[in-house]
This record gives C-alpha cells, sequence and structure tokens, in this order.
C-alpha cells in the first residue's frame, strides 16, 4: 500500500512539470533574425526611428528571436556583417529619397548569405514609414508561411477623450507611432469602419440634441447623418458585405438591438428585453452575439436574427460586459471583482460555441473593450492602469500580448 | 489505516497543487517607441463644433430668462446610484419629489434634459445603457409625481463626462449620477 502511494506521488511529481518545460523549450528554438541598414538618405534620427519600428514589428511576428543592434552597412555587400554571421536570417534595406522627394525602400531576406525573398516600397511622404515596416514584417510573415497578420497594416480608428464632453476621433496604426485626428472638436465617440477598405466610417455624434450616427468618407471629407435615436445611438457592427448595420439605439428609454438596412434605410428591433441589451456582434450573416442583462446581470448570449431564439454563451463570471465575434468563438470582458470600494479587475476571457472551451487571455489589470481583427489571428482591447490608456493586442495562436501606451488622454472605443 | 489515510491526504494535496490548471503565459511588454507624427494624407473633416444644436439656437426672449434658468437649475439635484444599479432608494425618492415640485410651479415654462452618467468600469457601450436606465428611471419617477413626459428627453454620457478623475471610491459615487439640465 505505502509503495503504491509512494510510485503515485512520483508520477503525479514528474506529470506535473511536464507543461512549463515545454513552453521554455519552445521560446529558446526561434530562428535568430537580424537587421541590417543600408540607408543612403535621411538623417540619423529618422533612420534609427525606423530600424526601432522594423525591429518592434518583427518582434510582434513571434516568428524570431530578433537581434535589436543597429548596424549599418553597404547594400550590395555580398556577406552578411561579421557580427551577423552566426544569425539564420538577416534583413538588410536601404532607404533612399528618389527624384520626386519620395521615401523608398528596397529589401532583401538572407539565409545564411542567400537571398531568399525581395521586394520594394514607396511611398509619398515619409511621414508615414511606420507603414512600410509594417508592410515588410507582413510580407517577410507570408515567405516563412506563417498564419496572416493581415491586421498589422490596417488602420485603427478610436475615440479619446480628452475632457469631459470632449473628444477626438483618430486613425492610427496599431503601434499608435502614426496618429491623425480626423474628427476634432465636440463630442463625439463610438467610431466603426464601414467597410473591409477603411475609405469610410460610422460615429455617434452628441452634439446635437438627439444622440446622432455619422457617415464619413475620409476621400472625400464628406459627412452625411445616418439615423438619430433619443438616448442612446451606437453603431456595435458592421456586416462583411457593408450593408447591414447593427444598432444600440434607445427610444423611449429602453436600450436595444437593431439591424439597420443602409439601402432601404429600414431598422428592425432585433431584442425586447426590458433591461439592457447592447453590444451587438455578427458570427454570422444571421447569427449575432450580445451582451443583456436579462439574467439580472450583465452576460453574453447569442441569437438568430429575425427568431426570437436567444441562447446564452457564457455561464461563468456575475458581470460580463462587453464581446467582439469570429466565427464560432467569443472574446469578452468579465469583471472579476465586485468592489464599490476599490480598484477592480477586468479580464479577457476567449470561448468557443462548439467546444466548451473557455481560455483566459490576460492576467491583471483593466482590460476592456474587445475586437477580433477581421482575419481572427488578433484581438486588440484598451487597457486602462494607473491613469495611463493603452491599446493592447494579442496573438491568440502565439499566447503573447503587446501594449502601445497613449500619450494623453483616454481611449473610450476602437475598431480595427 | 492512519497512515494510510494521512498519506492519502499528502498524495492528494500534492495532486493538486503539481497539477494545477495552467494559464496561458502571458508577456507583455510595454512598446516605448511611440511617436506622435502629424501626417495628412487623409482630408481632415470639418469640426462638428460648427454644426448647430437647435436647442441652444432659439432666441432667449430676455436675459432675465436665460437668468432665471440658471438659478433654477442650480436648485435642481442631482441623483445618485449605487455600484452597478439603476434603481432609485428612498433618499433620492425625496430629491426627485423636490424637483418635480419645481418643474410644476418655477420651471413650468421649461423642458428638462436627464443626463445619465456611470462611473470609470466597463466598456463604454454598456455604460451608455447603464446611465440611459438611470437616466429613465429618474423620468418615470417624475412623471409619476406629475410631470409631463413630452417636457423630459433623456441622454446617456457613459463614463465619458465624469465629474471627478481620481480613483477613490467618493469620485465614482460622484459619477454614477443623473444631472437635471434645464432646455428652454
Amino acid at each position: 500500500m505505502k509503495i503504491f502511494f509512494l510510485l503515485f506521488l512520483y508520477l503525479n511529481i514528474v506529470y506535473a512539470g511536464d507543461a512549463t518545460i515545454e513552453v521554455i523549450k519552445k521560446a529558446e528554438s526561434l530562428p535568430t533574425i537580424a537587421v541590417e541598414d543600408a540607408s543612403i538618405n535621411y538623417n540619423d534620427t529618422f533612420k534609427l526611428r525606423f530600424f526601432k519600428s522594423l525591429v518592434a514589428d518583427l518582434n510582434v511576428l513571434s516568428l524570431f528571436n530578433v537581434d535589436r543592434h543597429h548596424r549599418e552597412v553597404p547594400y550590395n555587400d555580398s556577406d552578411v556583417l561579421v557580427e551577423n554571421k552566426d544569425m539564420q536570417y538577416v534583413v538588410r534595406y536601404k532607404l533612399f529619397e528618389d527624384d520626386n522627394g519620395a521615401m523608398n525602400l528596397q529589401m532583401k531576406l538572407l539565409e545564411h548569405d542567400n537571398v531568399v525573398f525581395s521586394k520594394n516600397y514607396r511611398v509619398n511622404n515619409k511621414n508615414i514609414y511606420m507603414f512600410v515596416s509594417h508592410a515588410i514584417a507582413y510580407d517577410i510573415n507570408n515567405y516563412m508561411g506563417a498564419d496572416s497578420v493581415e491586421w498589422m497594416k490596417r488602420k485603427v480608428i478610436f475615440a479619446r477623450v480628452i475632457a469631459p464632453k470632449q473628444s477626438e476621433i483618430i486613425i492610427s496604426d496599431y503601434t499608435l507611432s502614426y496618429q491623425h485626428a480626423i474628427i476634432k472638436g465636440g463630442f463625439n465617440l463610438f467610431p466603426k469602419w464601414a467597410n473591409r477598405s477603411q475609405t469610410a466610417f460610422y460615429y455617434t455624434s452628441l452634439d446635437s440634441v438627439t444622440p446622432t450616427l455619422k457617415y464619413v468618407d475620409i476621400k472625400t471629407a464628406s459627412v452625411k447623418s445616418i439615423i438619430s435615436s433619443d438616448g442612446m445611438m451606437v453603431c456595435s457592427d458592421v456586416s462583411d458585405d457593408g450593408n447591414t448595420l447593427l444598432l444600440t439605439m434607445a427610444k423611449d428609454g429602453q436600450p436595444d438591438i437593431y439591424t439597420y438596412n443602409i439601402k432601404t434605410h429600414k431598422y428592425r428591433r432585433e431584442t425586447t428585453y426590458k433591461g439592457i441589451d447592447v453590444n451587438g456582434q455578427f458570427m454570422n450573416k444571421n447569427t449575432i452575439a450580445f451582451i443583456s442583462s436579462r439574467l439580472g446581470y450583465p452576460n453574453v448570449f447569442m441569437k438568430k436574427l429575425s427568431t426570437n431564439e436567444v441562447e446564452q454563451v457564457v455561464y461563468y463570471g456575475n458581470s460580463n460586459v462587453s464581446c467582439s465575434a469570429n466565427g464560432q468563438y467569443i472574446v469578452y470582458e468579465a469583471r472579476e471583482s465586485s468592489n464599490a470600494f476599490s480598484a477592480n479587475t477586468f479580464n479577457l476571457h476567449l470561448v468557443s460555441i462548439k467546444t466548451d472551451a473557455i481560455r483566459r487571455l490576460t492576467a491583471t489589470g483593466v482590460n476592456e473593450f474587445p475586437r477580433f481583427s477581421k482575419d481572427g489571428d488578433a484581438i486588440i482591447f484598451i487597457k486602462n492602469y494607473k491613469g495611463q490608456s493603452s491599446i493592447g493586442i494579442i496573438r491568440l495562436n502565439h499566447n503573447k500580448n503587446y501594449l502601445f501606451p497613449l500619450k494623453s488622454g483616454r481611449i473610450q472605443s476602437m475598431d480595427w | 489505516m492512519k497512515s494510510i489515510v494521512l498519506s492519502g491526504v499528502v498524495a492528494a494535496l500534492l495532486v493538486f497543487s503539481g497539477c494545477s490548471s495552467k494559464e496561458p503565459a502571458v508577456d507583455e511588454q510595454a512598446m516605448n517607441n511611440v511617436e506622435e507624427v502629424q501626417a495628412t494624407p487623409a482630408q481632415e473633416v470639418a469640426p462638428v463644433a460648427t454644426e448647430t444644436v437647435s436647442g441652444e439656437e432659439s432666441v432667449v426672449n430676455s436675459s432675465t430668462n436665460e437668468y432665471n434658468m440658471d438659478a433654477i437649475e442650480n436648485k435642481l439635484p442631482t441623483i445618485y446610484f449605487a455600484f452597478d444599479k439603476y434603481n432609485i432608494t428612498p433618499e433620492m425618492q425625496e430629491k426627485i419629489d423636490a424637483a418635480a415640485a419645481l418643474g410644476k410651479k418655477v420651471a413650468s415654462n421649461f423642458k428638462v434634459k436627464l443626463e445619465g452618467n456611470c462611473d470609470e468600469w466597463g466598456s463604454d457601450e454598456y455604460n451608455f445603457a447603464l446611465g440611459l436606465k438611470r437616466a429613465d428611471a429618474v423620468k418615470k419617477a417624475l412623471v409619476a409625481d406629475g410631470i409631463d413626459a413630452s417636457r423630459i428627453s433623456m441622454v446617456s454620457y457613459g463614463k465619458s463626462n465624469p465629474v471627478c478623475t481620481e480613483h477613490t471610491k467618493e469620485c465614482w459615487a460622484k459619477n454614477r449620477r443623473v444631472d437635471f439640465k434645464l432646455l428652454p
């Protein structure tokens, strides 16, 4: 009997240790990559800024151990620098200005001294250099055959509250290195891209008597009003074909989810519960996930449109206040403390409607407003900690999180 | 027997501590290379502030009227709410009764806009709805006190219109509120 127990203990200790060891081994086995700067124009500050942007992007790919030393070399040297001779990969690029003042970049990827991939890039304005570095990382990622990181090249749009009832709507890249305030002045919130190509967006204006949903065409800078509602008006999601919006409106002070057809201008009420129904998110053309307080506390549900079939999705927690959907997966924000008297913790969880799997994605702090990327590879979210507002990115398949702080103001809502 | 039970307990403890569910490794890196770039590849949209608000544009007949509106608005209460709730407490009900009395007498020429607000916790879309339910609760109480529903409009600002920003329980309690604003 004693021998049995000792054997049982021994086996448990041995097997309990395995999971941790496996994670460490994986991190150590990533191929190494160095970046060589062969730029011939631009000052040292700008060259270093570009270099750091590229190193950061390669790091976010989570495919390499990235060497961070800034080293310069002529572009046409046949060998890599002696310091890099043990690197599995070397990215060498040359920035130069052409006769029209545009920024050009030639890039080649070397694997053990052989050029395996090369590409050229060009932008008219060097101020958007970070989009070139994102494009390089995207292309290298594709060459390596890894899961798509199309989200890296996309623009993020967010509302920044700068004072009570004052906000701006800003378009940025995913690192916040590039920021352009497209709407300044007034109180405008909840921006939402109107199409996949990101040439237009919706937002809520709270400056008129009634909250109004507006549509902006970025190319023409035209603004038009779409629909108004007493009390509350938010565009929570846009269908893949761009024709149907999920709105939260509040006729008579009752917040509910509506579908709105932008061609017929007709809307249809989808929820009828007397409490709170908000944050509708398309799971597919006919099914939405949303947040409802119909059980007495906010939780995640799903519903087939035009029917009364509502199904509870999450069976854990007592306050799940925000969600985003990508096919069968839903990410939601769970309040993990119920304290009116001290700091609360909000963490993001991932659930699949096909399995019972739940995965916690963040560990500490106040993590809010999750949004899936279109390709489902990553989740963007807002992190507020000690008065600092940041954009967070979770790489789902790599189990890694990255944070990009905002210098001032608070991120209220965003989309990408 | 005792020793078997004891070793069983020890075994159970070791099993549960050794096989605890592993949280996914979270690797958070603060990226410090964030620089604000003033680039203008897209046209900037005209500021919304240039849009006129019909309520504010309406002509006020005399300066006395405006003065009265401000004076009366200052007498109107702020209604406070408990954490994550939108029901009216008995203490707050008394304040609403007093507001209704004003609404029927000195403020009888004015309309009122109820502005619902929340503390800083939770995503803003849910908070906008919560703030609105708070405003709606106050509206229903005013109507029950005899105020005409057509005189009352509602809006919510979620957590984006705080009166204070300290991370203290006193400040959070001050932000969970409905404000009264008079309209001519």
